[in-house]
């Protein structure tokens, strides 16, 4: 059930900063709405939540939603969002980052919060281009999509983020599109309850840069186009996997099966829940445990 | 079976909000929508309506609502 948009305005957006600078027709606003609605559907007090953004179309999110938040420095969302979950704990901590801000500019930072895989439910906004500050090709531009900086197609491999997170240890992966906002809710909601470093990846448009070089149509045209670019993964697949008496696999010690990444015959991207890997202690966790173990040695230094 | 009622809901457009993308236009399954001289979304046949919240779902600001008629 969609939440009606009057409620979504009074309750968890800035009206008075409304309408928003974005493009007509842009992605973001959907992503918006999706989060808020996430944020609702999980039962979370706005005051509990805050989200951390940092620069570029997407970083602009932060000044329109009612939560705390913080607005930083290009490709440094996941440094400030790590210092504050490390001083508030109990904060939903959200980081929205565009996918230059997150790849490129931050992409060390990036990195190293899914290798701490620190509590944080980070929003990749992937729309393959630079959008705020004139198309120029992004980390994401696939081969042969021209940009500003790439006139005759980009030549460059695009970056995959999905092996990165798997290999730099993120606990939670999924992809969303604009274009299927149901699931986008239903995705973030999830990834709001993971205690790990959690990572939607939402495939986003960018028809007035990227759309109009490529011709690819306008808002509309590329969000259906996101229809038969996209195939969703079989959500009851990935439930069994983490089963592990149906599969003949060895299990690890806590009697989990990290799905392996899928290779088949179908070249379209997947959407949906691409990986969980819940055996990975938390950071949260492994601090917790760091403090007792000191506490107890003092206890017996004491003794 | 679930019998789909029409001709109960209301539309509101917001235009200070509204910047005639289109999008509502374009993922109407009934046509309830069209656009006006300046491309702004006008609700043409209300009465085809069948509140699948279609265009609130695809709207970026928070511009359109079907209200059905309970609240």
């Amino acid at each position: 059930m969609k939440l009606q948009n009057s409620f979504i305005l009074r309750e968890y957006l800035r009206p008075q900063v409304l309408p928003t600078t974005w493009c007509p027709g842009c992605g973001l606003g959907i992503i918006l709405s999706a989060i808020a609605q996430a944020v609702h559907y999980r039962g979370l007090d706005k005051r509990d939540v805050a989200m951390v953004s940092g620069i570029g179309c997407t970083g602009r999110m932060s000044g329109y939603v009612d939560f705390n938040t913080l607005h930083t420095t290009h490709g440094r969302a996941p440094a400030f969002a790590t210092g504050l979950k490390l001083a508030r704990p109990d904060m939903s901590v959200l980081c929205v980052m565009g996918d230059g801000d997150s790849m490129s500019i931050g992409g060390n930072h990036l990195v190293h919060a899914m290798r701490r895989n620190i509590g944080l439910t980070a929003i990749v906004v992937n729309n393959a281009v630079y959008g705020l500050t004139g198309g120029q090709a992004s980390p994401t531009t696939p081969v042969g999509g021209r940009t500003t900086t790439s006139r005759s197609g980009s030549i460059e491999r695009p970056m995959n983020l999905e092996t990165l997170a798997r290999a730099a240890g993120a606990a939670f992966y999924a992809r969303a599109t604009v274009n299927h906002t149901a699931a986008l809710v239903k995705l973030i909601e999830r990834a709001l309850a993971v205690p790990g470093f959690a990572l939607v990846e939402v495939v986003s448009n960018c028809h007035v840069l990227y759309g109009r070089m490529n011709d690819l149509g306008d808002a509309a045209e590329m969000m259906q186009g996101m229809e038969g670019q996209t195939r969703r993964v079989n959500p009851v697949l990935l439930r069994r996997a983490a089963l592990p008496h149906r599969l003949g696999t060895a299990t690890s010690a806590q009697g989990h099966v990290s799905t392996e990444p899928v290779f088949d015959e179908d070249l379209r991207v997947q959407r949906g829940v691409i990986f969980e890997q819940p055996h990975r202690p938390d950071y949260a966790r492994r601090y917790q445990t760091m403090l007792e173990g000191l506490k107890s040695k003092r206890a017996e230094a004491q003794t | 079976m679930t019998v789909v009622e029409r001709g109960i809901y209301r539309i509101e457009l917001n235009r200070t909000l509204c910047k005639a993308c289109g999008l509502c236009i374009a993922w109407c399954p009934q046509q309830v929508l069209s656009a006006d001289a300046e491309a702004y979304p006008v609700v043409s046949r209300l009465a085809a309506c069948v509140n699948c919240k279609a265009c609130e779902r695809h709207c970026p600001d928070f511009a359109i609502e079907v209200i059905p008629p309970q609240s």
